[in-house]
C-alpha cells in the first residue's frame, strides 16, 4: 500500500465495497468475476482500475455504479448501501449522484452536443440553474468545444466527442464520474488531451473519476492504481510511470501462467 | 448455389418472419371468408332465378385487394423488422464472402415459403369457417337448402395473390441487407439504415400532383352527381383513389412532423421530449407503422360518411313513411356489414403496428440502455413508449378521419346529389368517436409487448462494445 498525495482520510469514501463477490453461472460453468473484493475509492482521487482481459475490472466498475448486482457482499454509493436499493431508487441516485464515461461515447445522435450535455438534466426533469449553467458553459469553453456546441455527434471527430461525453459526465457535478476504457476508440493526441481534461477534473474540481483501462499510459495519469486479477484486488499503487506500470501487469500475466 | 440453405443462414429459424405468417394468415382467412360467402350468396340467388353472383364476386375482389395492400404494407415492415435485428450476423456472413445479392433473395424466398403457408392455413380454415357457419344456419333454416358448392377457383387466385403478395413485399423489405458493410462485423457498430432523402424532390411533386388532381376529380365527381350520378360515382372513385395514391406517396414527407406536433400535446416531461424526437428520428419507420393505421381509419370512416350522408339525404327524397322507414332499415344493415368486413383490414394494421414499435425498441437497444444509465427509471421508459404509441395513432386517426370523411361524402353526393338540393356532410359523430376509441385502445395494447421489451434492457447494454 502507497499512500497518495491527494487521499484525505477525514473525509468517508465515496465507493466502499466489502467482500463483494458476483457469480455468474452455476455448476461447473461458474465464474467468479468479482471474488471478495474489499475496496475503497476515495473522493477527489482520480483512481484507475486495471487488469487484463477477463480480469472482472469492469464487473467492478458496473457493480461499484449500480449497474449490476453484487451476488454477495456491500456495497455503499455515495453513502447509500446499494444492495437495498430497488432499480427505481437505483436509478434516482444514479442521476444525481453518477456520471459516466464509454469508450464508444454513447452520444444520443439526434442531439447537438449541447443537448447532449444538458441530456441528464433533462432526464430528471429539472431546471438548469443559474449557478449550473455558468459551470456548463465553463466546462464547455475549458473543454474546447465553444464552436462546436451546435453541431451533431456525427459532425464531431473522436476526441471532440469524447470531450462532449466528459462535459456530459461532468455536468451535474456528480459524487463520482466512472469512465469505461475511454481512450479505446480515440488516437495518441487525442487520448492524451482526454487524460489529461481527467486529471485535470480531478486536480482542479475536486472531482472523484474511477477509471477501467489495460492501457499503461493512461494509467499512468491517476493518483491512485488498483490492479484485478482472477476477481481478486492484486495491487493498490500511488502513481506510476507508464514503465512500471506495464512491468507490473507483465509479472500479473507470467505469474498466472 | 443453394438458396435453400442460406435462407436458414440469413434467418436463423424461419420463425423470425412469424408475423409475415401472421399476416399472411389472416388475409387468407378473410379472402376465403369472403369468397365462400359470395359463392354462398350466389348459390342462393341461382336458386331464386335471380344472378348477383358476378356482382358479389367484384366486391369481394375490391375487400381482398385492400386487405392485400394493408397486408403487404405490413410485411414490407415486419421483414425490415427481422433485419434490424440481425445486422450483425449479416455482416459477418458478408465479412466471410456472402454476396449481398443472394443473402437478399434468400430473405425473399423465406418470407415467400412463411406467406404461403400463412396463406395456406388460412384459407383452409377461412373456407372450414364459412362452411361451417353456414351448415348451423342451413340446419336452423335461416337458409335455404341449395347446391352449395364446396370450393372455389377463386380461393386458389386468393391464394397465390397472397403468396406472391408476401414475396414482393419480401423483396422491398429486404433493402436493409445491401447495405450492410461486411466491416460492421469488426467494429460492432451496426447502425441501422436510415433512408435517403434525394428522391424527396421528385416524391413531393408526385405527391403534389395526385392529392391536387385527386381532390378535383373529385370536387368534378360531386358535381356530376347533380345530373349523372353513374359517371359521378365512377369520377369519385378515381378521385379518391388518385388522392390516396398521392397521400400514400408523399405521407412520409407530413407524417413525421404530424406525430411531432401531436407528441408536443402529450407534455414537456423528459420522456414526452424524448418521445417526440424518436418521431422525428426515422420518418420512414414513423410513417410506416402509422399508415396500416391511417389506411384503416380512413376505410372504415369512408363508409360510416357515406352512408350517414345517404342517410341524411334521404329525409330531401319524395317518399311516404313506410319507404323511409324501410330505405333507413336498409341503410344501417349496409353500414355494418360494410364496417364489419373493413375491420378485419385495420386488425391486419395493428399487427403491423407492433412490428414496427418493436423494430423501434431492437434498433433503439442501446440507446435506451444509456437513457437507463444517465438516470431514466423503467418508469419513464414505459411512458416514453406509450406516449409514442399515442402520438403515431392520434396522428393516424386523425388523418384517416378527415380523409374518410371527404371521401365518403363525396361518393354519397355523386350517387344521390340529383335527388336533393346542396351538399350533405356525412359526419356520423358517433361511429367517429367509436372509431377513435377502438383505433386508440388497439394502439395501446398493441404498445404493451414493445414496452415490455424496452424495459427489460439492463442499463449495462450501454457500455457494452458489441451491442
Amino acid at each position: 500500500m502507497t499512500s497518495t498525495p491527494f487521499q484525505d482520510n477525514a473525509t468517508q469514501p465515496v465507493v466502499s465495497l466489502r467482500r463483494v463477490s458476483r457469480i455468474y453461472g452455476e455448476g461447473t460453468g461458474r465464474v467468479a468475476a468479482l471474488d471478495g473484493i474489499d475496496v475503497d475509492i476515495h473522493r477527489g482521487q482520480f483512481t484507475a482500475i486495471m487488469g487484463p482481459s477477463g480480469s472482472g475490472k469492469s464487473t467492478l466498475m458496473n457493480v461499484a455504479a449500480g449497474l449490476d448486482d453484487a451476488t454477495s457482499g456491500e456495497v455503499i454509493l455515495a453513502g447509500a448501501p446499494l444492495t437495498h436499493l430497488d432499480d427505481d431508487a437505483r436509478t434516482r441516485l444514479r442521476r444525481s449522484e453518477v456520471g459516466f464515461i464509454f469508450q464508444a461515447f454513447n452520444l444520443v445522435p439526434t442531439l447537438t452536443a449541447r443537448e447532449n450535455i444538458l441530456l441528464p438534466f433533462e432526464l430528471a426533469g429539472r431546471t438548469v440553474t443559474r449557478e449550473q449553467q455558468q459551470w456548463i458553459e465553463h466546462l464547455i469553453a475549458t473543454l474546447g468545444l465553444t464552436e462546436r456546441v451546435g453541431h451533431r455527434p456525427s459532425e464531431l471527430s473522436g476526441g471532440q466527442q469524447q470531450r462532449v461525453a466528459i462535459a456530459r459526465a461532468l455536468a451535474s457535478r456528480p459524487a463520482i464520474v466512472f469512465a469505461d476504457e475511454p481512450t479505446g476508440n480515440l488516437d495518441s493526441r487525442s487520448s492524451r488531451e482526454v487524460l489529461t481534461l481527467l486529471r485535470t477534473a480531478s486536480r482542479e474540481y475536486g472531482q472523484t473519476i474511477a477509471m477501467v483501462s489495460h492501457d499503461p499510459v493512461a494509467a499512468s495519469y491517476a493518483d491512485r492504481i488498483l490492479v484485478i486479477a482472477d476477481g481478486h484486488l492484486v495491487g493498490d499503487h500511488g502513481p506510476l510511470t507508464p514503465q512500471q506500470i506495464s512491468e507490473l501487469l507483465i509479472g500479473f500475466e507470467v505469474g498466472a501462467a | 448455389m443453394n438458396h435453400s440453405s442460406k435462407g436458414n443462414l440469413v434467418l436463423g429459424s424461419l420463425r423470425e418472419l412469424g408475423t409475415v405468417g401472421l399476416v399472411a394468415g389472416l388475409s387468407g382467412a378473410y379472402a376465403a371468408v369472403l369468397i365462400m360467402t359470395s359463392t354462398v350468396l350466389a348459390a342462393m340467388s341461382e336458386e331464386s332465378g335471380g344472378s348477383v353472383g358476378l356482382m358479389l364476386g367484384i366486391v369481394a375482389g375490391v375487400f381482398i385487394l385492400i386487405a392485400l395492400y394493408v397486408g403487404a404494407i405490413v410485411i414490407i415492415g415486419a421483414v425490415d423488422t427481422v433485419i434490424s435485428g440481425r445486422l450483425r450476423h449479416i455482416a459477418l456472413l458478408r465479412l466471410l464472402g456472402s454476396r449481398a445479392k443472394d443473402l437478399r433473395v434468400s430473405v425473399v424466398r423465406g418470407t415467400a415459403t412463411v406467406g404461403a403457408l400463412g396463406a395456406l392455413a388460412g384459407v383452409v380454415v377461412g373456407t372450414v369457417l364459412t362452411h361451417a357457419t353456414r351448415a348451423v344456419l342451413v340446419a336452423r333454416g335461416t337458409l335455404p337448402e341449395a347446391d352449395y358448392p364446396l370450393v372455389s377457383s377463386a380461393l386458389v387466385v386468393a391464394f397465390w395473390a397472397i403468396a406472391v403478395c408476401a414475396m414482393c413485399a419480401g423483396w422491398l423489405g429486404s433493402r436493409g441487407v445491401l447495405q450492410v458493410s461486411p466491416a460492421a462485423a469488426l467494429s460492432g457498430t451496426a447502425a441501422p439504415v436510415t433512408a435517403s432523402g434525394r428522391a424527396s424532390l421528385l416524391r413531393a411533386v408526385v405527391a403534389g400532383i395526385g392529392i391536387v388532381g385527386g381532390f378535383g376529380v373529385l370536387a368534378a365527381g360531386a358535381l356530376a352527381g347533380e345530373s349523372a350520378p353513374e359517371a359521378g360515382f365512377v369520377l369519385s372513385f378515381f378521385g379518391a383513389a388518385g388522392a390516396s395514391t398521392g397521400f400514400l406517396v408523399g405521407a412520409r414527407l407530413v407524417i413525421p412532423s404530424m406525430v411531432a406536433a401531436f407528441s408536443r400535446l402529450l407534455g414537456r416531461d423528459p420522456a414526452s421530449v424524448v418521445a417526440r424526437r424518436n418521431a422525428l428520428l426515422d420518418p420512414l419507420r414513423t410513417t410506416r407503422s402509422t399508415m396500416g393505421l391511417v389506411i384503416g381509419v380512413t376505410l372504415v370512416t369512408t363508409f360510416a360518411s357515406g352512408m350517414a350522408a345517404l342517410r341524411a339525404s334521404v329525409d330531401a327524397w319524395e317518399l311516404d313513411a313506410e319507404q323511409r322507414a324501410e330505405a333507413l332499415q336498409i341503410m344501417d344493415v349496409t353500414t355494418a356489414v360494410l364496417v364489419g368486413i373493413i375491420v378485419i383490414s385495420s386488425l391486419i394494421a395493428a399487427v403491423g403496428f407492433v412490428s414496427t414499435m418493436s423494430l423501434t425498441v431492437i434498433q433503439r437497444h442501446r440507446e435506451i440502455g444509456l437513457l437507463r444509465t444517465l438516470g431514466f427509471t423503467q418508469r419513464q421508459v414505459r411512458t416514453m413508449i406509450t406516449k409514442e404509441s399515442v402520438a403515431l395513432s392520434v396522428s393516424a386517426i386523425l388523418f384517416g378521419t378527415v380523409l374518410g370523411i371527404i371521401y365518403g361524402t363525396s361518393a354519397a353526393q355523386s350517387l344521390v346529389g340529383s335527388q336533393g338540393s346542396g351538399f350533405v356532410w356525412g359526419v356520423p359523430w358517433v361511429s367517429l368517436a367509436a372509431i377513435a376509441v377502438c383505433g386508440l385502445v388497439l394502439v395501446l395494447l398493441a404498445s404493451r409487448g414493445p414496452a415490455r421489451r424496452a424495459i427489460d434492457i439492463a442499463p449495462v447494454e450501454a457500455l457494452r462494445i458489441e451491442a
